[in-house]
């Protein structure tokens, strides 16, 4: 008993302070624990088994790995979230640095401004999806008002069904990536500026001289967290497929998620959804590893300067 | 296993034959429940808030009189993530005691022994299962004999909703049951009123009340045959069903899926109540809803003839009551599912006036609740006569409800290259079992 406390500390009091640091950090421990590490161990281990959840859980060795390597559904939803993902990170970093800049400004109803680009973040994704749902209508949709767009059918059209997914996804996400923009707008030195103006720099100039670079640190960070949530995609491609047919015609809607989902709940392979998860967390963590390693060519840290 | 007994229960229908529910008997057959041998404690799950109203005073009376001292929790999980949640719980060994089951997702629960098998339970309480018409129980018999695993809760047919007062400015005779599939095209075109948005009809949206019913009219089983693994999509009456359908669309006397806004049939069922569709095919269940919400005059028929067999064929469709295999009180469980599918249990479905009950002693009693002369709805018993009982199940009903239609009514596909299409999925899905 002794030596298992003396772990925490030589004096009691050391071991007073451990004590209630354990206890502090308890909380938040033993839900990540169980909510998070434990299905994460389990899930990794069924990949191993096909189960259906009823009958006993049967070891298959590798055969749904190899299985995802087959399976045409994942490559039509591998395929389907790189086109989202091509679709969606370059315009909404685009959309939320132009807005960053321009709420930069000292513009009246700044903050009114900034609320009303954050709002569609703390709005539900269910709720907004049905919203949009109605705007890519065919028939009565607002988006009949470019004329040749009202009478096409977007959400059940195999080659389209993926653009109305990528508008409400960045819809929701431009707002709070405009805020971080925002913060690091905000920490660029503003003498930085003023040398380029004495210098006789222009604000074109400076901003992809001087703004652009110091910013590339926050550019970065929601480069990598974009990706990550457009390997997520699930509500949206739930929501509007579901009123046509679930995961679009043919598979054209169903993300990596999606097919998780549809093979766990409502195909009952446990074990092969498993493994898609699996796999599903083997390619973000390649991506992030990726863009972790070619940062190094473009992100300007600024405590590493000369 | 799954092949061998679905053989078997198919083989067992076919004796049968298509007979429908013993409507045309004077007295129907009663169904009468037992008192339970011991009471104790159940879980029941429903999917329908209204359902748990009714069943919930059913169950009052079965802990009153058939069971004093047993106690069930009945509670509600909605229908929008019903199956999700029941196998979570199945794969969580936390089942339900009973609840209820739909006959396309019965299966999966079928095939890996999940349920109770109710036959014994109902040779003890000597009831004759030849009292429910085969297309509502069928589905739910499994193994060599054919066994019994859910009791009926209800029955639900398909016809031909239809706007009076369309038909009058028209100036059209109201359809009568013996009119066919030329007259139901003539009425269409007549009802069409492009420049007032209306349509002349909107009937192929979803498996239960659309395409799948014309295509029975031919005799053939819609997407599936009963063996459960042979694809009907690309059998000659298949073709000629979505072929007459699609023709209506092309014509313009029938709206594309984008125009009714989704796949469902209440896509098109209120696009119906709006007036801006003349005739609709919906299903019994949706009576109360037109009642209630139709401003216009309207009244039912059944679904016109296909003018080769001369048949109008209605899907069927039971909702059942099944116990777990796993429960710990099998033979309480059983009880309770005996008590709400006879007369006593049946009885507060047919006074609520919403969803036919199947008990066969109940029929009048429902057709009173609605209190209505206006609207036929004896016309929904009568399109049980002769009436198409589901075949499809888990993924294979998914083409067929939404995949193939969206092809056909929303992009154009021709019908040969959709169904063929559709042949592959579901043989894909056969296999992959």
């Amino acid at each position: 008993m002794s030596t298992l406390l003396n772990i925490f500390g030589r004096t009691p009091r050391a071991r007073r302070k451990a004590f209630w640091g354990l206890a502090l950090i308890a909380p938040n421990t033993i839900g990540l624990l169980v909510f998070f590490g434990i299905p994460v161990l389990v899930a990794f281990g069924l990949s191993f088994f096909e189960w259906n959840g009823i009958r006993a859980p049967e070891f298959t060795g590798l055969d749904n790995f190899t299985r995802i390597f087959r399976d045409p559904l994942f490559g039509r939803a591998l395929a389907n979230t790189l086109t989202l993902a091509l679709l969606v990170v370059p315009l909404n970093m685009a959309l939320a640095l132009g807005a960053a800049v321009l709420l930069n400004q000292r513009l009246p109803l700044r903050n009114l401004f900034r609320t009303i680009y954050f709002l569609p973040v703390v709005t539900s994704t269910v709720a907004a999806s049905v919203v949009w749902i109605w705007i890519f209508q065919p028939r009565l949709g607002l988006i009949g008002i470019v004329p040749g767009l009202g009478t096409l059918q977007w959400l059940t059209r195999p080659e389209l069904v993926l653009i109305p997914i990528a508008a409400v996804t960045i819809w929701q996400r431009v707002g709070f990536d405009m805020i971080l923009f925002l913060a690091g707008l905000q920490n660029v030195p503003r003498a930085l500026h003023e040398a380029a103006v004495i210098d006789g720099a222009n604000s074109r100039q400076r901003f992809f001289n001087i703004t652009l670079p110091m910013l590339s640190p926050t550019t970065f960070l929601i480069l990598t967290l974009n990706f990550i949530s457009v390997f997520q995609i699930f509500d949206q491609v739930y929501i509007m497929t579901q009123r046509t047919t679930p995961g679009g015609v043919s598979g054209s809607a169903t993300t990596l998620t999606f097919l998780l989902y549809q093979t766990g709940f409502t195909r009952s392979e446990f074990g092969y959804a498993s493994a898609i998860a699996l796999a599903l967390f083997v390619i973000v963590l390649s991506i992030t590893v990726i863009q972790l390693r070619l940062q190094r060519r473009w992100v300007f840290y600024e405590s590493e300067a000369g | 296993m799954r092949i061998k007994s679905l053989v078997l229960a198919s083989a067992f229908a076919m004796a049968l034959g298509t007979v429908g529910i013993a409507a045309a008997q004077d007295t129907p057959p009663a169904i009468t429940p037992v008192a339970c041998e011991e009471p104790g404690e159940l879980t029941m799950w429903v999917w329908d808030e209204n359902w748990a109203t009714i069943i919930g005073e059913a169950i009052n009376e079965w802990t009153t009189d058939y069971c004093p001292g047993a106690t069930v929790d009945l509670q509600v999980q909605p229908w929008a993530n019903y199956w999700e949640l029941l196998r979570t719980n199945v794969a969580g060994g936390d089942m339900p005691d009973v609840f209820n089951m739909s006959q396309t997702n019965v299966g999966f629960y079928q095939e890996n022994e999940a349920l109770l098998d109710l036959q014994p339970y109902l040779d003890a309480a000597g009831i004759d299962t030849a009292v429910w018409g085969s297309g509502m129980i069928d589905p739910y018999r499994s193994g060599e004999e054919g066994d019994l695993y859910a009791l009926p809760v209800n029955w639900d047919t398909i016809a031909v909703y239809y706007n009076k007062d369309l038909f009058d400015a028209a100036g059209l005779e109201y359809p009568t049951a013996e009119w066919t599939w030329d007259d139901f095209a003539a009425d269409a075109e007549a009802l069409t009123d492009a420049d007032a948005g209306v349509y002349g009809a909107a009937v192929y949206s979803e498996y239960q009340a659309g395409w799948p019913n014309w295509v029975a009219a031919t005799g053939v089983e819609p997407v599936i045959a009963s063996d459960h693994t042979t694809c009907t999509l690309t059998d000659e009456g298949s073709l000629e069903g979505l072929n007459f359908l699609k023709g209506l669309l092309d014509a313009g006397y029938m709206p594309t899926i984008s125009d009714l806004g989704g796949s469902s049939a209440d896509d098109a069922f209120n696009a119906w109540l709006a007036g801006r569709v003349a005739m609709v095919a919906g299903g019994s269940w949706k009576l109360p809803t037109a009642l209630e919400s139709a401003d216009f005059n309207w009244e039912v028929v059944q679904l016109p003839r296909n003018p080769e067999t001369g048949r109008s064929r209605s899907i069927v469709h039971s909702v059942g009551y099944v116990g777990a295999a796993s429960t710990d009180t099998p033979d309480l469980a059983a009880n309770l599912i005996i008590f709400l599918g006879s007369d006593a249990g049946q009885r507060y479905f047919a006074e609520a006036g919403g969803v036919a009950p199947a008990a066969p002693s109940q029929q009048q009693t429902w057709i009173d609740a609605f209190g209505t002369d206006e609207v036929n709805i004896q016309t929904f018993v009568d399109a049980l006569q002769d009436s198409q009982g589901v075949t499809v199940f888990d993924e294979v009903w998914n083409i067929g409800n939404t995949e193939l239609p969206v092809n056909i009514f929303d992009l154009g596909m021709s019908v040969e290259e959709a169904t063929a299409l559709g042949c592959e999925a579901v043989d894909t899905a056969v296999a992959g079992m």
